[in-house]
């Protein structure tokens, strides 16, 4: 990857940005025009992230793409190049940004048919969309923290407008929680930023940087559970679950699938790479409250009757996963945690497609109303089984690879753990097949007869999701290159 | 062509299940002439791989354990820390399951095209059917443990696909689910083992594993545990007790597809593992052990609940559960030879009894015994078959099941002890009682259903031509194990001297052994026909001989229901604690509970701000105070 591919890193921040400006000037009654401008920005942002995923060179360990502009240097506490807005690319935010495109594409597509103040729905999912991909090529501290907040407040408006069942409650639970965690993650990188003592918040300064390790060991935590509450991690995920039912479809899957996952990435990013005697402290705890949210997630989805709740506390268990990879403090079960944020992310996205396409036509999801939907809506059906068998570690899908990295890395360090992680796959293969031979199949309820099979674009959006789905199943390599590699160089202590 | 090429069998049909999958709504006949096309090319190819590896093994050294064919990079972290290699390997095991995979794939593709004529999904059904060969043709040339399990769990999602194929009815759809999930049981303990494997040897390659145990580089308890949870998978799969319940639900599935997936070779997959590791288990005899009683409980045990059944492929599966157990027993006493023998003659005969019901059931619409009798003249070709194939399976010296049957007794005499061999050869005329049962019940005596002996016919020859040439291959498979027949064929001796571990065995033929082996299988259709002589009445009086044991087989020993009890209540019960855990200290206290004593504080403290100028004069009065007492004190 060349040094002029910043220009195109600063562009994946900037044309969500910009579409979202532009779409203020577009009247609310040419929904022709929102329509064609949100498809084309959401085109260019999917093809400009494959390009710089497969243009990033897997062998490198370091930044690539790396572009500065200095915003404010030498005056009151900051010193030389003190705020910049610096962009550049490594092996785990690489497969982040492909992400965020596949995401951002699908979730377009299927709010299209939003009818309630559509134009203002997607000017704050486009300044979502800019948050996300602003805080994946960030390096640089301050703009880091800015964009992580602008992908977070937008949540609140568009659960609190547009969503369903709850929706206030929904918001507002999750608005205060990711607030709360904030101001731990800010106090985080004051910390960092003062002790290292460059005055600067350049990440890859401060990744050269001196910490005490004691200083490490108290701030770790901090970093850890203020990103972790965006990740779901147990036992400060409860507005998962409710925020998910609460969401409107795509919001829901930008949700899960990219939001959570800055939660994951701002842990490797904040807490590993900058704290890593931290993190070695703590790994142990990680380990804990991961395999615990696995097991309690997947335990608790067997108890769920409504299909986004199931899907809520499906993605608690499987984000579980993830903070146990991290823990493990191995290559092997680190690549899992990233590739898992990685498949997590599209089949999760997939689930939330198929309940909106459900829901928007019954406005019913509780799992025990339906049954043999697969008659009514065929296509609708299979899609749905792709994504649960991803979910469910089924080799040859997404999850499986990801899971695989996770459960031998997590063997290496802890065995126990690593048996109770296998089993937890067992259990969440019962949660899915209960749901699919209640709902899907037997006798078809007479109720739905009037339901439709999902529309065209839903059914686009989820052929990308599950063609993602296969690719990183099929052919791991690409994603577990750039992975591996980065990880391997970039973190202090890490074994391989 | 050869070898290294083995990797284009499964390659043609999963290209062939792509196809047939997307588009078969607009191909003609939905594209059944593509997947029996695929697997003619499979076969080909397959005949091509054998012969390479007959001259392989024709010149220069005898490797027994093959070569490995080719090798594809998929996984690789920290430069071969990590690796997982698509790789292949051919050997003697490989040869005979690669022979069986195709011949009863192709015959139930054949028969398919009669049996499933007319079906709804009909383009979908034959899809899947290919996506089954494909795995199953995987996990049988996979040189890479994770590659097994990748195709293992292939496997497991075509028997799902297929046992719910009629999901509309709530049976199917339980069905599928409890195949699912109870061999998803097993596959946790499989990973685990893979895992453990790879932790200590460093790799995922099956002869690097073997070689790395062989030099004695695990520990012997690590190992042992290792092999137990590698076994788990095997018990899955192959339906042993006590993951054996899975499999006669699975009748729920087309006929054909229990011939294939449930008969022939999905359940195999838990033996050729066991077999393909046995050098691994051979370093750790308590392992061993644990593969023959587990083994030598389910044959027995599945044997007697076949006695009772009245379904007639669920006698069947009740059949192929025990015949399973028997291979186990052989591999539990290290005979790998007489395990795969007994593989290799099984699925001909067991294919073929199956297709029989089919042809039954297709008949009938019926597939309970007691509607069933006398079909015989109604279905002579159908009938004929089936008895070949019942007395192959019963042991008749000189069909393929004698032989087979008669190696692993013989091993059990040799190599286990006496109450092993006392138990097997019960079972064996136990085998031989239900078999006759099953075959009088169903094609002889009066019909007792008269509405479906009327509407029965023989059926169509694209159905009756696989069963002519199974019935064949039930009669003449067995002589494999002949030195001059494997020489015929093309390989340096009979099925034992080519598929072993340390050493080729040379067939020996026991006359006084195969005699009293003979005599027990007579004897057990003797009894049989005493007892069902073509009587319905005869079979209420085996009912009510001893009701108890009569209804503790009928209902397979209570474990179908034990387990159930399991899920209802230990499983569902604790996932309700935790659901209401999380609502009410999660959600409720911690959250919402933190929000509302916000709230409550700053009800209460509102009423500090009264607006009464007296009330914040004594408030800083008070505070001046107690400031002025703090400077006192500290100075």
């Amino acid at each position: 990857m060349s040094s002029n591919d910043g220009y195109l890193l600063l562009a994946l921040f900037l044309i969500p940005l910009g579409t979202a400006v532009l779409l203020m000037f577009v009247p609310s009654r040419e929904r022709g025009a929102i329509i064609a401008l949100t498809g084309a920005a959401s085109f260019v942002l999917f093809v400009l992230s494959v390009y710089l995923f497969s243009r990033f060179d897997y062998e490198g360990a370091q930044f690539q793409g790396v572009k500065a502009w200095t915003w404010m240097e030498n005056i009151g506490f900051l010193g030389e190049k003190g705020i910049q807005l610096k962009v550049g690319l490594d092996g785990i935010a690489a497969p982040m940004v492909l992400l965020t495109g596949i995401i951002t594409m699908a979730g377009t597509w299927v709010s299209w048919k939003i009818q309630h103040r559509t134009k203002d729905f997607f000017i704050l999912l486009y300044v979502l969309v800019a948050g996300v991909y602003g805080t994946f090529v960030m390096l640089d501290l301050f703009f880091f923290f800015l964009l992580y907040e602008t992908a977070v407040l937008p949540m609140y408006l568009l659960i609190a407008v547009w969503g369903s069942t709850r929706k206030e409650y929904g918001a507002m639970k999750l608005m205060m929680m990711l607030v709360a965690a904030s101001i731990l993650i800010f106090t985080g990188i004051f910390a960092i930023f003062s002790e290292a003592g460059l005055a600067s918040f350049d990440l890859t300064r401060l990744f050269g940087a001196h910490y005490d390790p004691t200083m490490q060991k108290i701030f770790f935590p901090m970093i850890a559970i203020g990103c972790g509450t965006l990740g779901g991690m147990f036992p400060f995920h409860a507005w998962s679950p409710d925020g998910h039912a609460a969401a409107p479809t795509a919001v829901s899957m930008l949700h899960a699938g990219v939001l959570m996952k800055l939660g994951a990435f701002g842990i490797i990013r904040l807490g590993f790479q900058i704290l890593p005697e931290g993190a070695a402290f703590w790994a142990p705890g990680l380990i804990t409250v991961g395999i615990t949210a696995a097991l309690y997630g997947a335990i608790s989805a067997l108890r769920q009757t409504d299909l986004k709740l199931m899907s809520g506390f499906s993605s608690v268990s499987h984000m579980g996963y993830v903070f146990m990879g991290l823990g493990t403090l191995n290559v092997v079960g680190m690549s899992g945690a990233v590739l898992q944020m990685f498949a997590h992310g599209v089949m999760t996205a997939l689930f939330f497609l198929l309940i909106g396409g459900l829901y928007d036509q019954s406005h019913n999801r509780d799992i025990p109303n339906f049954s043999g939907m697969a008659k009514q809506m065929p296509i609708w059906s299979i899609f749905f089984i792709i994504g649960g068998m991803a979910s469910l570690g089924l080799p040859g899908l997404s999850g499986f690879v990801a899971e695989l990295h996770i459960f031998v890395g997590t063997f290496r360090a802890y065995p126990i753990v690593g048996g109770l992680a296998v089993l937890t796959a067992a259990i969440t293969a019962t949660y899915l097949l209960r749901m699919f031979s209640q709902a899907f199949f037997g006798e078809m309820n007479p109720r739905w007869s009037g339901l439709k099979e999902i529309t065209w674009t839903e059914r686009a959006g989820a052929t990308v999701l599950v063609l993602s789905i296969l690719a990183l199943g099929l052919w791991p390599s690409p994603w577990v290159d750039r992975i591996s590699t980065t990880l391997a160089h970039t973190i202090p202590g890490v074994s391989l | 062509m050869g070898m290294e090429q083995v990797g284009l069998l499964p390659a043609i049909l999963a290209g062939a299940f792509v196809v047939v999958a997307l588009f078969n709504a607009f191909l003609p006949r939905r594209g059944d002439w593509l997947v029996i096309l695929a697997m003619l090319a499979v076969i080909v190819i397959g005949f091509l791989v054998i012969k390479d590896f007959q001259t392989y093994f024709h010149d220069g050294e005898f490797m027994p354990r093959g070569e490995n064919a080719y090798s594809f990079e998929w996984v690789n972290i920290g430069d071969g820390l990590f690796v997982i290699d698509f790789s292949t390997w051919v050997d003697s095991i490989t040869v005979v399951m690669i022979t069986v995979v195709s011949i009863v794939a192709l015959m139930v593709m054949v028969y398919s095209v009669g049996y499933m004529h007319g079906e709804q999904r009909y383009g979908w059904y034959y899809a899947v059917l290919a996506l089954f060969t494909a795995a199953m043709l995987t996990l049988v040339i996979s040189g890479n443990l994770l590659i097994t399990y990748f195709a293992w769990e292939g496997v497991g999602l075509a028997s799902f696909l297929l046992i719910g194929f009629y999901w509309e009815r709530q049976s199917a759809a339980e069905a599928a689910k409890k195949a699912f999930i109870t061999t998803r049981i097993g596959d946790v303990g499989f990973l685990i083992g893979i895992i453990l494997l790879w932790r200590e040897a460093g790799t995922f390659d099956i002869q690097q594993i073997i070689h790395f145990a062989e030099e004695g580089g695990f520990g012997e308890t690590y190992l042992t545990v290792t092999m137990l949870f590698l076994f788990m998978g095997a018990v899955g799969k192959s339906a042993q007790f006590p993951l054996h319940v899975w499999l006669p639900d699975a009748m729920e599935g087309p006929t054909p597809v229990s011939a294939l997936i449930h008969a022939a070779t999905m359940v195999v997959a838990g033996v050729y593992l066991v077999a393909r590791m046995m050098p691994v288990f051979d370093q750790v005899l308590i392992a061993r052990d644990v593969v023959l009683y587990t083994g030598l409980i389910t044959a027995a045990m599945a044997a007697t609940m076949g006695l009772v059944a009245s379904d007639i492929k669920r006698v069947l599966a009740f059949s192929t559960v025990s015949q399973l157990g028997f291979m186990f027993v052989a591999l539990g006493l290290g005979s790998v030879s007489a395990a795969m023998f007994h593989l290799f003659t099984h699925a001909f005969f067991k294919a073929l009894l199956f297709l029989g019901s089919g042809s039954v059931i297709h008949a009938t619409e019926r597939q309970e015994v007691e509607y069933l009798g006398g079909l015989r003249k109604k279905q002579p070709i159908t009938a004929a078959t089936f008895i070949i194939g019942s007395l192959a399976l019963a042991g008749i010296i000189p069909l393929a099941g004698f032989w087979s049957k008669d190696e692993i007794l013989h091993t059990s005499l040799n190599e286990g002890s006496l109450p092993v061999y006392v138990v097997l050869a019960t079972t064996a005329v136990l085998t031989a009682i239900y078999t006759t049962r099953l075959v009088l019940l169903t094609f002889f005596g009066e019909p007792r259903d008269h509405h479906a002996y009327d509407h029965a016919h023989e059926s169509p020859r694209i159905m009756t031509m696989p069963l002519l040439i199974l019935s064949v291959l039930a009669v003449v498979a067995g002589f494999v194990v002949f030195t001059p027949v494997g020489k015929a064929l093309g390989f340096s001796g009979g099925i034992t001297e080519l598929v072993f571990v340390e050493e080729p065995e040379k067939f020996h033929f026991d006359g006084a052994f195969a005699l009293g082996a003979t005599l027990s299988a007579l004897f057990g259709i003797g009894i049989g026909l005493a007892y069902w002589w073509g009587r319905a009445e005869r079979a209420e009086r085996a009912r009510s001989w001893a009701p108890e044991l009569h209804a503790l087989l009928v209902n397979r020993y209570y474990m179908d229901d034990l387990y159930q009890a399991i899920i209802n209540r230990v499983v569902l019960g604790a996932a309700a604690v935790i659901a209401l855990f999380d609502k009410r200290v999660v959600n409720e206290s911690g959250i919402d509970g933190g929000a509302q004593s916000v709230s409550w504080f700053g009800f209460r403290l509102k009423f500090l701000q009264t607006g009464k100028i007296p009330n914040y004069a004594l408030a800083m009065a008070v505070g001046v105070v107690a400031l002025a007492l703090v400077a006192f004190r500290t100075s």
